[in-house]
């Protein structure tokens, strides 16, 4: 396997634990979860133009546009929260609903 | 054979004259109305030179002036048709006007802009004569439009009342829809004959003139003020009274009748449209009759008189007889002009008051315009010899003994009645009694513009129906025999509303007032008829589209059907189904450690 992909993919799995573990802040998982995106993006890119897969030329650019839906999405997740408790700590996500 | 025509165009061009000199700036002259009054007076005094030379020869005159163009086959020219009708009607309309003019100089005296009012008022005369002498329909709806415009001027002539724009955008807007009916007219008539002169008209025979002949019957229901197009002319009691006296009982309003008894010989043979034409003036007459039993204001209750005049006009032809409705429109000008100037004088006298349940027993304080008032409601109800009998009483005559509609008939006698006895209400209220108004007026009839006028139009009242009525050539011989009863018939119909009008007022009027009732809520308030037309239709309109434009299109689509109901959904449905306790972190653990054991476990195996 060469070593690029074995870089990407390293990138990707330390973003995708950064995303399953962190401390207080919402916004730190957002954050990881657009290095995951990015580190596919580049893997994509960069298989596609090696293997010439000519034809698959359009995949990272609709890979892009899901990424930003999801990120909207996110961000829209984020600011309910924070129009509710004024913060995006966490532990507000408790059994207290509203 | 030469002065009918020179005299008629002199007439004309007097008439103009005033108006021209525009230019030289007669019209900011301080006795500016006295010139336009004696050029009125002697282009009077001319016009009875045709009449009387017509009266004695018979002989009809068309003048065919200017040709103005010619549209393909259509050839249109400035044309005057003198008959029977346009050469007897021009020296009536022009001696009302005169004694109108005069009266107004008195009435207006006060006002600054009266030069205005004088053109506006020979503006008026202009087109009416323009209406009444024309030989083409182009020239008569000239004329019509002219009459219409003059009459929109006149009402709102205190602008700054907001009723009296009120009641002149009415007068307009119910004048318009008539003329749709003479649009239609016009343009079938240039379909179907290829020509608007009355001649070529009359001459060529057609198969069914149902349509020319209803859209002219919707134009003289426009401004004759028929059932349906009627609520203009009680608001248009809004203009000064000089204005109710020309306009609105002797000249304009029989426009519309005229134009109907223009078209005869086409009516003759249709017995569709003259069946329309009765039962539309028969219901006029009475709805206009018993509206005008409760009304408070005295120049409304001979608004209301006009009308229902008028709807007995159109009854006469209904009945075929056009001669006669000429006969009454002539007649019913002089004691019209003559009620409303009476009414005007009493208005001014009493400083501008014109409720009769404030005045009262005038009788003493104004003798000339108790007299004349008097008379003029005789008059009105056909008092045996005086003007209005030589008319009403043959309309009656001929209506009873005729092969007619029993219904319309029966509406005729009954508002004939209830003429009596609204005429009856005005006397008692406005003359006899003890006086219900300020003491502290002026009475004073004393001016010389005032009682000259009033008695020349006095005079009118008792001798023109005579003096007319044997003088011109007999055109449909009347019905001579008929039972003792159908003869008495008017007279004995109009003394009952006489009598049980003035035994119900006198007997009344110590009683307590009570609650109104039905019939009267129904009368005083015109029929419902301005309520409803008025009011609702545009509420209606209004409301709805106000909720289709907010409530439909803003609240409801834009807003509610998916936003809002989307996310109203999706909480709702979210609450009932979660049962999490929201610890992110451990579950985002718990992912973390499956992941790491689930590496371990697939690839680590022996």
């Amino acid at each position: 396997m060469p070593v690029v992909y074995v870089n990407i993919f390293l990138a990707f799995i330390v973003s995708l634990v950064g995303l399953l573990i962190y401390r207080s802040h919402l916004m730190s998982s957002l954050l990881c979860l657009e290095g995951m995106m990015l580190s596919l993006f580049v893997m994509l890119t960069v298989t596609v133009l090696n293997n010439h897969f000519t034809l698959a030329n359009m995949a990272p650019i609709i890979l892009l546009v899901f990424a930003a839906c999801e990120a909207a999405l996110g961000l829209s997740l984020l600011v309910m929260v924070s129009n509710t408790y004024g913060t995006d700590y966490v532990q507000n996500l408790n059994l207290l609903q509203c | 054979m030469n002065l009918f025509t020179s005299s008629i165009i002199m007439t004309l061009l007097m008439l103009t004259m005033p108006i021209i000199l525009t230019s030289a700036s007669t019209h900011k002259n301080k006795s500016y109305p006295q010139y336009v009054k004696t050029t009125v007076s002697y282009a009077f005094m001319i016009s009875t030179i045709p009449m009387v030379m017509f009266l004695y020869s018979g002989q009809e005159v068309i003048i065919s002036n200017w040709h103005w163009m010619t549209i393909q086959t259509l050839k249109l020219t400035l044309s005057f048709k003198l008959d029977y009708f346009s050469v007897i009607f021009m020296p009536v309309a022009l001696f009302v006007t005169w004694s109108i003019m005069e009266f107004s100089i008195w009435y207006m005296h006060t006002d600054l802009n009266i030069n205005h009012f004088f053109k506006y008022l020979l503006m008026f005369l202009i087109t009416m004569m323009i209406l009444v002498t024309a030989n083409n329909l182009l020239q008569l709806f000239i004329g019509w439009e002219g009459v219409g415009i003059m009459s929109f001027l006149l009402i709102g002539w205190w602008y700054g009342r907001a009723d009296a724009n009120t009641a002149a955008l009415q007068a307009v807007l119910y004048n318009r829809i008539g003329d749709v009916g003479f649009i239609m007219a016009m343009a079938w008539f240039l379909l179907n004959t290829n020509a608007w002169d009355f001649q070529q008209i009359f001459a060529i025979e057609h198969e069914n003139l149902n349509i020319p002949l209803a859209g002219l019957l919707l134009a003289a229901t426009g401004k004759s003020a028929q059932f349906g197009l009627h609520p203009w002319l009680p608001s248009a009691m809004e203009g000064p009274t000089p204005v109710s006296a020309l306009l609105h009982s002797s000249t304009m309003v029989v426009a519309g009748v005229f134009l109907l008894i223009r078209f005869y010989p086409l009516m003759e043979h249709n017995k569709t449209i003259q069946t329309a034409t009765l039962c539309l003036g028969a219901m006029t007459t009475l709805f206009t009759a018993a509206c005008a039993l409760t009304q408070n204001d005295i120049k409304k209750i001979i608004a209301f008189s006009t009308s229902s005049q008028l709807g007995l006009m159109i009854v006469t032809i209904g009945i075929n007889q056009p001669h006669l409705a000429f006969l009454h429109i002539c007649t019913h000008a002089f004691f019209k002009a003559m009620l409303f100037m009476c009414s005007g004088s009493i208005i001014h006298s009493l400083n501008d008051e014109q409720d009769i349940r404030k005045m009262g027993g005038l009788f003493k304080a104004l003798p000339l315009t108790t007299t004349a008032l008097i008379i003029g409601v005789l008059a009105l109800t056909g008092m045996p010899f005086l003007t209005g009998f030589y008319s009403k009483d043959l309309i009656i005559e001929t209506a009873n003994t005729s092969y007619t509609n029993a219904w319309a008939l029966l509406t005729t006698l009954v508002a004939t009645s209830m003429t009596a006895a609204y005429s009856t209400r005005i006397v008692f209220f406005v003359l006899l009694g003890q006086p219900r108004f300020n003491p502290v007026i002026i009475i004073n009839e004393n001016n010389p513009l005032l009682i000259n006028s009033i008695k020349r139009l006095l005079l009118g009242s008792i001798f023109a129906g005579y003096l007319i009525f044997h003088n011109i050539t007999p055109t449909t011989i009347p019905q001579m025999t008929m039972p003792y009863y159908l003869k008495m018939m008017a007279l004995a119909v109009t003394m009952l509303g006489f009598i049980l009008a003035l035994e119900l007022n006198s007997t009344t009027q110590t009683l307590k007032l009570d609650y109104p009732q039905n019939p009267f809520k129904f009368s005083i308030q015109l029929g419902y008829f301005p309520i409803i037309i008025h009011r609702l239709l545009p509420m209606m309109s209004l409301s709805m589209s106000q909720k289709m434009a907010s409530m439909l299109l803003d609240m409801t689509w834009l807003e509610n059907v998916l936003p809002k109901s989307i996310s109203y959904f999706q909480m709702k449905s979210s609450i009932t189904v979660s049962n999490q306790k929201g610890l992110i972190k451990l579950y985002f653990l718990s992912f973390m450690i499956t992941l790491i054991l689930s590496f371990f476990v697939l690839n680590f195996h022996e």
